[in-house]
């Protein structure tokens, strides 16, 4: 095993570490707000890459463009599915709101999981490259996909970060997320944040769809791993921490990535992976169910 | 006449039993299927409608059952029966154990850590292929030598009587209202002097051996086991089942798997489309009618014997969900 090979794996799980994050902070937003476990989330990010590469085959877009106009469907699209099924969340003569949100939730990533074989057929599809091409530093090839993922991912998460911290907005989700009868006596509707917390998170998981579509494909059940893998970063980050999300994911990213790098036997390292980031899952729930960067008003009772 | 609906039940389970060699081969695979499901769903809604505790490790469950019985008589040559026992004596312990596991987890958290679970125990049963053969399935030993499916009929039809009398006897007694207690609420229930620890692993270790017993059925009966058993989507359907018959009673979670796999059979001619339909039927209930599409028929039923007047306070004194009330 060369030094070359692990770089080129440190690499790679930097970049998948990011697309991971990227979903993972929609998870932990819509969380902090709704006060629900997103289990549709993979699902939109699996219709974000669908969205951009109909953008791009039937539209002529350009793939940055069809990422953009991919992340304004999903939001609007997600508006309506929030304002369609998540309401009952917000009265009080629902009882149980956790079991309606799972199994709401759930539901909705088993009819959108299902109607998107119908659609879009259940064979891979794959749009072009942002930039086609690899890049070479030193030894190491990185596609140049990959690289742009990463940069890509970066700045969606510093937009978000500056969102949340830099702007009235930002401010005004943190206070809903933190006690919502205050934020409302400021003023705040809180109605409209649960719709554009939701929004936003699946805007953000369609940029990740948009992005990861070239360097892996497009398949209707895409979508199940990832979220999966965003339920561990976010238990890892705590429920509720958006810095949190963007450590565990990228912490993630390598470990899986060095994981199959150093798994003795080469024929299951990829199956064991995954069985590995769930186990980090199932070991952090047991040990620390608040994560590691959970705030404290956030955990679950 | 006081259990009318007894009787009725009765009656219906007699005729079925009588007139079950008429049935075609292949309705009759349907209703072994169907009632497969109807032990793994009524289990499922003793664990995630009385107690409130939303596992999606159940299929998981019914897969180590499966494969623990198929390989018991594959290598010892033990009868299968004694397989079977053996899968749900695991299933038992192995259940009980991720119930004391998860001890502190409620909600998200816990179908989270569960759905973990479930998803190690498929990649683990999908890799180990020289053990499990993996994704191109295990051949199992059938439970009879026979090609008629009548006998298998006829245990399914036993094994379902037998684990809705047991999981019947168990929600009608103190448990069942302990069980309720923690699901309305884990510290009142606490407070009030239910031990909540012990009735969190008692459901889980309950729930989980019924779901191996489905399970080791299933493979003997069917003949191969896959690690997909265990999957999401099979978890999918049987949430899609119990919860739009009605996850709070035995009966209508039965009776979703029994309307579900029907109608998966009658619209196999839609193929594809049948999965989003039921997708959004779930929704649909679950926005509209929480309590499960059959909950109301199976009140009315239930209460078929007795007089109006008494009829009518009994529907009022039941719980209601919805908010209207």
């Amino acid at each position: 095993m060369t030094w070359d090979y692990i770089f080129v794996q440190v690499a790679n799980g930097a970049v998948i570490g990011i697309i991971y994050a990227l979903i993972a902070v929609g998870v932990t937003l819509i969380f902090s707000i709704l006060k629900i476990v997103n289990f549709a989330h993979g699902d939109l990010y699996m219709l974000g890459g669908y969205c951009a590469y109909y953008f791009i085959a039937l539209l002529g877009a350009p793939p940055l463009l069809a990422m953009l106009l991919s992340m304004a469907t999903l939001f609007a699209l997600a508006i309506v599915l929030e304002r369609l099924l998540l309401t009952p969340l917000y009265s009080d003569a629902t009882e149980r709101k956790d079991e309606y949100g799972l199994i709401i939730t759930f539901g909705l990533a088993f009819f959108l999981r299902n109607i998107a074989v119908i659609i879009f057929g259940p064979y891979p599809l794959k749009p072009p490259s942002f930039i086609p091409g690899v890049q070479h530093i030193g030894e190491m090839t990185v596609t140049n996909d990959r690289l742009f993922a990463g940069g890509v991912g970066i700045v969606l998460i510093l937009a978000l970060l500056y969102f949340m911290h830099r702007t009235i907005w930002g401010q005004a989700l943190d206070a809903v997320s933190q006690s919502r009868e205050s934020a409302a006596i400021v003023g705040i509707n809180s109605r409209r944040f649960n719709s554009v917390a939701f929004g936003i998170g699946a805007a953000l998981a369609a940029a990740a769809g948009a992005l990861i579509a070239p360097i892996f494909s497009l398949a209707p059940d895409m979508g199940v791993l990832p979220n999966i893998h965003a339920f561990v970063i976010v238990i890892l980050g705590g429920m509720g921490s958006v810095l949190g999300s963007i450590f565990a994911g990228i912490l993630l990213g390598e470990a899986e990535n060095l994981f199959t790098a150093f798994f003795p036997d080469p024929t299951r390292a990829l199956a064991y992976t995954n069985a590995f980031g769930l186990l980090i899952l199932m070991v952090v729930l047991i040990v620390r169910p608040q994560g590691f960067f959970g705030r404290r008003h956030l955990r679950m009772e | 006449m006081r259990g009318l609906h007894i009787y009725i039940l009765l009656a219906v389970a007699a005729l079925a039993l009588v007139f079950a060699d008429r049935l075609s081969s292949y309705w009759m695979h349907v209703a072994i299927i169907a009632m497969f499901y109807g032990i793994l769903a009524s289990s499922w809604s003793l664990l995630a409608g009385y107690a409130g505790l939303f596992s999606l490790g159940h299929m998981a469950f019914a897969s180590i059952g499966g494969y623990t019985s198929a390989l018991l008589v594959q290598w010892y040559g033990i009868p299968i029966p004694v397989g079977m026992v053996a899968g749900v004596a695991l299933c038992c312990v192995l259940g009980g154990l991720i119930g004391w596991v998860c001890l502190r987890m409620t909600g998200p958290y816990l179908a989270i850590f569960t759905l973990g679970f479930s998803e190690i125990v498929r990649i683990i049963f999908a890799t180990e292929d020289d053990i499990t053969a993996g994704m191109a399935g295990l051949h199992v030993e059938r439970l009879f030598s026979t090609t008629s499916r009548l006998p298998y009929f006829y245990v399914a039809f036993a094994l379902l009587v037998v684990s809705l009398l047991l999981m019947g006897v168990i929600v009608r007694s103190r448990w069942g209202l302990f069980l309720r207690a923690i699901r309305e609420d884990e510290q009142a229930a606490s407070a009030s002097g239910v031990a909540v620890a012990r009735f969190r692993i008692l459901a889980f270790a309950i729930a989980s051996g019924f779901a191996a017993l489905a399970g080791s059925f299933y493979g003997h009966y069917i003949g191969i086991l896959t690690p997909s058993i265990g999957g999401l989507d099979f978890m999918a359907v049987l949430v899609v089942m119990t919860v739009i018959g009605g996850m709070e009673r035995l009966p209508t979670a039965v009776g979703g798997a029994f309307v579900v796999e029907f109608l998966l059979e009658v619209l196999r001619g839609y193929g594809q489309w049948r999965l989003p339909l039921f997708g959004i039927i779930l929704l649909l209930t679950m926005r509209f009618a929480r309590n499960g599409l059959l909950t109301p028929l199976w009140l009315r039923f239930v209460q078929l014997g007795e007089p109006r007047a008494v009829a009518a306070t009994a529907l009022r004194d039941v719980p209601q969900k919805d908010p209207a009330q």
